[in-house]
């Protein structure tokens, strides 16, 4: 008895100690948290231009019934010397302290995009309330804090917005890449590849856009669209790529899901969709004489997704030939998008560096340092092998003969 | 209070009854009938003397006065010395009769109920339990109600215990031994054990724990729970009580033992383990895989129960970047305005609920509509639209409350939701930190505990594997062939098939 009142006592005493000792100096209610969704910056002069978008909780969250009062985000802006410094100034203009560990999108505009971007990136990877899984994208031909300051319907934070449509277009359509930080940093400290970050473009009237106005349209007065993919040379834009060579870009470096093309009718009146649900590729970097040699094996599955003309799909012949034009048309494009490489930028973004590394070390250690130069030169074989799986619900189009 | 003067029975009659009416402080509930037996040329008085109510008058008068009045005729030629042995041997038609020849223990009889009969001229005097009261009949367990399986429960009568347990395990190994605890209650507490099974250290330890208890009344199994307990200093419970015979009935079969007292239904269970606490007898009536998952299922509402709240104030307050965004914004809408943090408004409500919780426990049964009204509407409403608790909050005090429920001991539940306070201060101060130290010192508590010896944590730590059987699992019956290596070392396997047709 004597024994546990003495622990008793002991235990008590341990913990009122514990408790004005340490803790809940890092505590932070939710209500005292701006959440930033995302992060824009933009150079002007000297100084950092930071833009923050920062949620508006009871505006997003539907149950509440104060709808309407304001808009879902707000954006704070400030600068600095540093980024560090510029998001600290925030909290001259806001009531919270930007909270950053749920950032969607990191937007860079594309001015500072061409002059380098590596500088201002450090802080994002280098502090710890920052997770890496947020997307660094490029607004093509405008500010970051533009970019971030239109509203967008559906989604009602327009970071999210972003974040989900590059993810869903990744997935659907192909010519977009989700890049993170460090799949950027990666590619930016690797010698034999360049990285490539997603770029999107406001549309429409930017001015309208930003106002509530904006999403209480059933056509917005302004738009963001994912626009192609920017190139690098180290952590300098140097230039974009279209739609079509995007895609390229994409099933060279194996990041297809799915996408949809399409090849002439064997009839040769109309156009047949095939929709890509598998792809698979490889690259390959030899070196013969002195002369590196680009290969890229890609096996693709398909399905026939839209038939606008008569044609007989349950022959196989036609099925073989469709595969054959189906090719063709990946050989057309990936081979187009490798010489916008090597004859536009004079730059490997694709890795076929990289590729040389893991398949010859010496021959890379000869080469690692003009390797660009190289590249240029390089001659381009690719290998297509399509396989058309399904063809629907229905075999042949209804479509009859359009002389009839 | 008359001293114990251990009187010895006078030959007077008239100074017997005087002695015992002193002992007694002249109670005016002590009847005493006078008769007049033998034959009128020697008549011999004999008084019969019992408290009013604590023994069955008709039993009396069918079995003690009228063979005596009746059987005067046939005293005669007799010789009157030998009328003691007479009325032992041929006249009190009862079964369990005794004699007695001190005065103290004529009176401790009374006390129980029995019959005291004096017959002048005699040192010796008999003492018949004839002990009858209203009480409570056997019904239904309100405490751990099951849909499958025995409906009767044990009562406030010992006897009646004894004989649901003897009911089930017909068995002549079934030991009954008798302690009376208590200088004023005289409590008639008896242990049982099955001879051969039990672990004599075992049972060895709870008598000489339970002679070793010194008090004045024993109203209830918790007080015998307290003397015999191995740690005082923890909330968690190392002795079961329960009110299903067939659950003291298993345990028995076990190899453990069992305490019962008179005047309470709740009967302890020794050695008991920290997972006995989350199985149910019912687990044993359904099929093995419905019990399996329905364990998970407790262990899991275990989880929430204790951690729950904490885990919300430390992702909340600390660790806001592991909630994903969309719940992130969603929580930190219905926080805005709240006034407090999020450990104070949590405190605030785990407070309200156990307040509501004791009041609906304590309260007259009539006022229960008014209790419950206002607890729905001051938590569940009024509380979340003036704004000063988030919706969220309620939800996470409401999961909990319901979870701490589904374990199937209350004594372990309030354990349960002492610890929850516990890891809410660590989670407020420390955030996950303080959740991840809090469990840790808890399971080391729980393992430096025993009951009666036996680890508190086995067979999860030390483990056994062949014990698992029948911790988070529960195996087939036919799989169920060997005792729990705690208690049933002396005799290992029930059987070693326990289906023995094959499948044709």
């Amino acid at each position: 008895m004597k024994v546990s009142m003495k622990r008793c006592a002991v235990m008590l005493i341990v913990v009122f100690l514990l408790l004005p000792l340490t803790g809940c100096w890092d505590r932070r209610e939710l209500n005292e948290l701006a959440i930033a969704v995302g992060l824009g910056i933009d150079k002007v002069g000297e100084r950092y231009r930071v833009t923050a978008q920062v949620v508006q909780p009871s505006e997003v969250a539907t149950s509440k019934g104060s709808a309407g009062y304001s808009t879902p985000v707000t954006t704070y802006r400030a600068s600095g010397v540093t980024i560090f410094e510029a998001i600290r100034k925030m909290t001259t203009i806001s009531p919270r302290k930007i909270y950053a560990a749920h950032l969607r999108v990191v937007v860079i505009g594309e001015e500072l995009a061409r002059e380098g971007i590596a500088e201002a990136l450090d802080l994002l990877s280098r502090d710890y309330e920052l997770r890496m899984d947020f997307y660094v994208i490029v607004a093509k031909e405008t500010k970051a804090e533009d970019l971030l300051e239109l509203l967008t319907p559906l989604d009602k934070i327009p970071a999210s917005k972003i974040y989900n449509s590059i993810q869903v277009s990744e997935k659907a359509w192909a010519p977009v890449s989700a890049v993170t930080l460090d799949m950027f940093i990666r590619d930016y400290e690797s010698k034999g590849k360049n990285p490539v970050l997603s770029g999107i473009k406001a549309t429409g009237n930017e001015e309208k856009g930003k106002q509530k106005s904006n999403v209480e349209k059933l056509q917005p007065d302004a738009r963001l669209r994912n626009n192609g993919l920017a190139v690098f040379r180290y952590d300098k834009l140097i230039g974009w790529l279209s739609e079509e060579q995007s895609k390229g870009y994409n099933y060279i470096v194996n990041r297809v899901k799915s996408t949809v093309g399409h090849v002439p009718c064997p009839s040769g009146d109309g156009n047949i969709a095939l929709e890509i649900i598998h792809s698979k590729s490889r690259m390959k970097t030899e070196v013969r004489n002195g002369k590196p040699k680009l290969t890229v094996d890609l096996r693709v599955e398909e399905n026939v997704g839209e038939v606008m003309c008569q044609a007989d799909l349950t022959e196989k012949s036609v099925i073989d030939a469709l595969e054959r034009e189906a090719e063709q048309s990946l050989r057309d494009i990936i081979e187009r998008t490798i010489k916008t490489g090597q004859e536009k930028f004079h730059c490997d973004f694709f890795g076929f560096g990289e590729a040389l590394h893991r398949s010859n070390l010496r021959v890379w250690k000869q080469m690692e340092n003009d390797w660009e130069e190289h590249f240029v030169d390089a001659s381009i074989t690719v290998n297509a092998k399509v396989v058309i799986k399904r063809t629907g619900t229905v075999d042949n189009s209804f479509i009859v003969d359009k002389e009839r | 209070m008359p001293t114990n003067t251990n009187l010895k029975t006078q030959t007077n009659l008239e100074t017997n009854i005087e002695e015992i009416r002193r002992q007694t402080c002249y109670s005016d509930d002590l009847i005493i009938r006078k008769v007049r037996v033998g034959a009128d040329s020697y008549p011999i008085k004999i008084a019969l003397l019992y408290f009013d109510a604590l023994s069955d008058e008709q039993l009396i008068y069918q079995f003690i006065l009228e063979p005596l009045m009746q059987e005067s005729v046939s005293m005669e030629g007799r010789q009157q010395s030998e009328l003691p042995e007479l009325m032992m041997d041929s006249i009190l038609a009862v079964g369990q009769i005794s004699k007695f020849d001190s005065l103290d223990s004529a009176v401790q009889s009374l006390m129980k109920g029995c019959v005291v009969v004096i017959v002048d001229g005699y040192t010796e005097g008999f003492i018949i339990p004839m002990a009858g009261w209203e009480q409570r009949a056997v019904a239904e367990p309100t405490n751990q109600t099951v849909i499958r399986g025995p409906k009767e429960a044990f009562t406030e009568n010992i006897h009646v215990n004894i004989a649901l347990i003897r009911r089930i395990v017909k068995s002549p190994n079934l030991v009954m031994k008798s302690r009376t605890i208590g200088t004023m209650s005289q409590t008639n507490v008896s242990v049982m054990y099955m001879e051969g099974l039990a672990d004599k250290d075992v049972y060895e330890e709870v008598f000489r724990r339970l002679d070793s208890i010194e008090i004045d009344a024993v109203l209830e199994s918790g007080y015998i729970e307290e003397f015999i307990q191995d740690e005082t200093f923890t909330i968690f419970p190392t002795i079961i009580n329960t009110e299903r015979p067939d659950a003291i009935a298993a345990s028995l079969l076990e190899g453990r033992v069992a305490i019962l007292i008179d005047g309470t239904p709740h009967v302890l269970l020794v050695p008991s383990l920290f997972v006995q606490f989350f199985q149910a007898a019912e687990d044993y009536y359904h099929r093995a895989d419905i019990s399996t998952i329905i364990r998970g299922l407790r262990y899991f509402a275990l989880f929430i129960a204790t951690l729950v709240p904490a885990l919300y104030i430390a992702i909340t307050t600390y660790h806001q970047e592991m909630i994903p965004t969309q719940l992130l914004i969603s929580l930190a809408a219905q926080r805005e305005g709240v006034p407090f943090p999020a450990f104070v408004e949590a405190i605030i409500m785990e407070a309200t609920y156990e307040i509501l919780r004791e009041a609906g426990v304590r309260m007259p049964r009539a006022v229960g509509q008014a209790v419950s009204i206002v607890g729905t509407l001051v938590i569940g409403q009024a509380a979340v639209e003036a704004g000063i608790i988030s919706a969220s909050m309620i939800i996470v005090v409401s999961i909990t409350a319901i979870s701490s429920y589904v374990i199937p001991e209350f004594d372990m539940s309030i354990a349960v939701r002492i610890s929850r306070f516990f890891f809410m201060g660590l989670a407020a101060a420390f955030g996950m930190f303080g959740i991840f130290i809090g469990i840790v010192a808890i399971l080391l508590h729980l393992t430096s505990l025993r009951s009666f010896g036996v680890p508190y944590m086995s067979p999860v730590g030390p483990f056994n594997f062949g014990d698992q059987k029948d911790v988070i699992l529960r195996v087939t019956q036919r799989k169920m062939n060997k005792r729990p290596s705690m208690f049933g070392k002396l005799n290992p396997f029930r059987q070693p098939n326990p289906r023995r047709w094959k499948r044709t």
